[in-house]
């Protein structure tokens, strides 16, 4: 009996593991696993925390709200496959995504998808109505989401972005950063450029962008794609509690151009960083210019 | 492109397709294994300067996957009860409708009950045919650990086939 089910259990497991979709297979083999620190900036490598919570503001306004979920913490890795312009969905990367998302214990429960970003195995979505916005990341280990609530309605001036970026650091000093925002109309593609030089190019639609990179180079200037042509929007946004003296830290900016806040509300102001399992708050001063 | 860089795309060519196959068998999951495929062979790139000089580099990123295979059990099946609102055993996804007393079905069906090192041990001594000494190696854990979990397994899926057996002779 023992050699009939053990020939048994043989043929069973073949037969089921050439159930595998050849396109899945295909689709690892071609991902690209390399780290790519040595492209972006400081020669470090740079992993995610253990417990990745990501602090978007809510779109420039005063009084914003944040909620960090951590729905899974997973290991840390290089962000390798990263790329600096989004890439196309693979097939599933979404649906993947939006399973581990939008769990009932979400605060992205009930808010509709607004904007998707795809590079290489990570995907980053915003979900949005009128007065509330949550972001979410999943990568190959991890699923982190944040939201916020604005305290009054968000209205961007034409050719122009409601910039809000977060910072992260981990215990060991390692970083990435997030930006998103809403895009005021007429503007269809926005590419960041880091302080160090790098560019980020951004996911543009439904009035709304999104882009990371794993670093804590801050945002420099955004090169906006107007009807008009090229415009190009500085920053300055310097947090009072720079994440570079915390062991452990998050902090956010958000901020619009074009000379003049936002109506409802203006730039924001609210940061965070961690060490040791405490947590301070503090303001984060920011100003922009636009030329 | 550097040599390093090109042995290690070719140890992902060469590797994946039964690191793949074998992670799907044991989570019981495609995305879960795609996952877990994915996590193994960034930790392997962080790490590829030591191990390319390894003698099986293939071994090494077996371990690496059936340590977080198992590591991750308790949370997959969380993140399935918070995506289903049910608590389920671990699964196989994208299968057909089962054949009425097919034994292979049956099997794997039993096979998806057991306890991830039970599950972990079959399949890596009767799909990818390792001795049990490389299956301890891989599991981090002793020869006779791997005897008697295996053992255990099986028992369980022999009992599953008999019963099948006995349903095709009352069936027939």
């Amino acid at each position: 009996m023992t050699e009939q089910l053990e020939a048994e259990v043989r043929a069973a497991l073949h037969e089921r593991a050439a159930q595998v979709p050849a396109a899945r297979i295909a689709r690892l083999t071609h991902t690209d696993y390399h780290p790519r620190t040595r492209r972006l900036g400081p020669p470090r490598r740079v992993r995610p925390p253990l417990a990745i919570g990501a602090l978007t503001t809510a779109a420039g306004t005063a009084g914003a709200v944040a909620v960090i979920v951590s729905l899974t913490a997973g290991a840390s890795n290089a962000f390798a496959g990263w790329t600096a312009k989004p890439t196309p969905p693979t097939p599933g990367q979404l649906a993947g995504a939006r399973a581990s998302c939008e769990t009932s214990q979400s605060p992205i429960s009930g808010l509709p998808l607004k904007l998707a970003d795809t590079r290489g195995p990570y995907t980053f979505a915003i979900y949005a109505d009128s007065n509330s916005s949550a972001a979410c990341i999943k990568g190959p280990s991890f699923v982190a989401v944040s939201a916020s609530v604005a305290s009054s309605a968000v209205n961007v001036p034409a050719g122009q972005i409601l910039l809000s970026t977060s910072h992260q650091t981990d215990r060991g000093g390692d970083g990435y950063s997030f930006a998103d925002g809403r895009t005021g109309a007429g503007v269809s593609g926005v590419t960041l450029t880091l302080d160090d030089g790098t560019n980020v190019q951004a996911t543009v639609g439904a009035g709304w962008f999104v882009a990371w990179w794993p670093s804590g180079h801050p945002i420099k200037s955004a090169e906006l794609t107007t009807p008009t042509g090229i415009v190009t929007q500085t920053f300055n946004l310097t947090p009072e509690i720079p994440c570079h003296l915390a062991p452990r830290c998050s902090s956010s900016v958000s901020d619009v151009g074009g000379g003049g806040p936002a109506a409802g509300g203006g730039t924001s102001v609210s940061g965070f960083a961690s060490g040791g399992g405490e947590v301070q708050s503090g303001s984060v001063q920011s100003s922009s210019r636009s030329r | 492109m550097d040599r390093r860089r090109a042995d290690f795309d070719t140890f992902v060519a060469a590797s994946t397709d039964s690191l793949m196959r074998t992670a799907y068998l044991i989570v019981g999951d495609l995305q879960d294994a795609e996952d877990l495929v994915q996590e193994t062979l960034l930790k392997v790139a962080d790490r590829w300067h030591r191990v390319r000089r390894m003698e099986h580099p293939v071994a090494y990123a077996r371990r690496i996957l059936v340590n977080r295979a198992l590591n991750d059990a308790g949370r997959r099946t969380r993140r399935r009860r918070e995506l289903t609102g049910e608590a389920l055993p671990d699964r196989f996804d994208d299968a057909d409708e089962p054949l009425a007393f097919d034994a292979h079905d049956e099997l794997l069906k039993v096979l998806a009950t057991l306890p991830t090192r039970q599950r972990t041990a079959i399949v890596l001594r009767y799909f990818l045919d390792l001795p049990e000494a490389e299956v301890a190696a891989a599991m981090k854990c002793s020869l006779g650990t791997v005897k008697s979990t295996a053992a255990r397994g099986l028992a369980r899926l022999e009992q599953a086939l008999r019963t099948t057996n006995d349903k095709r002779s009352i069936s027939t």
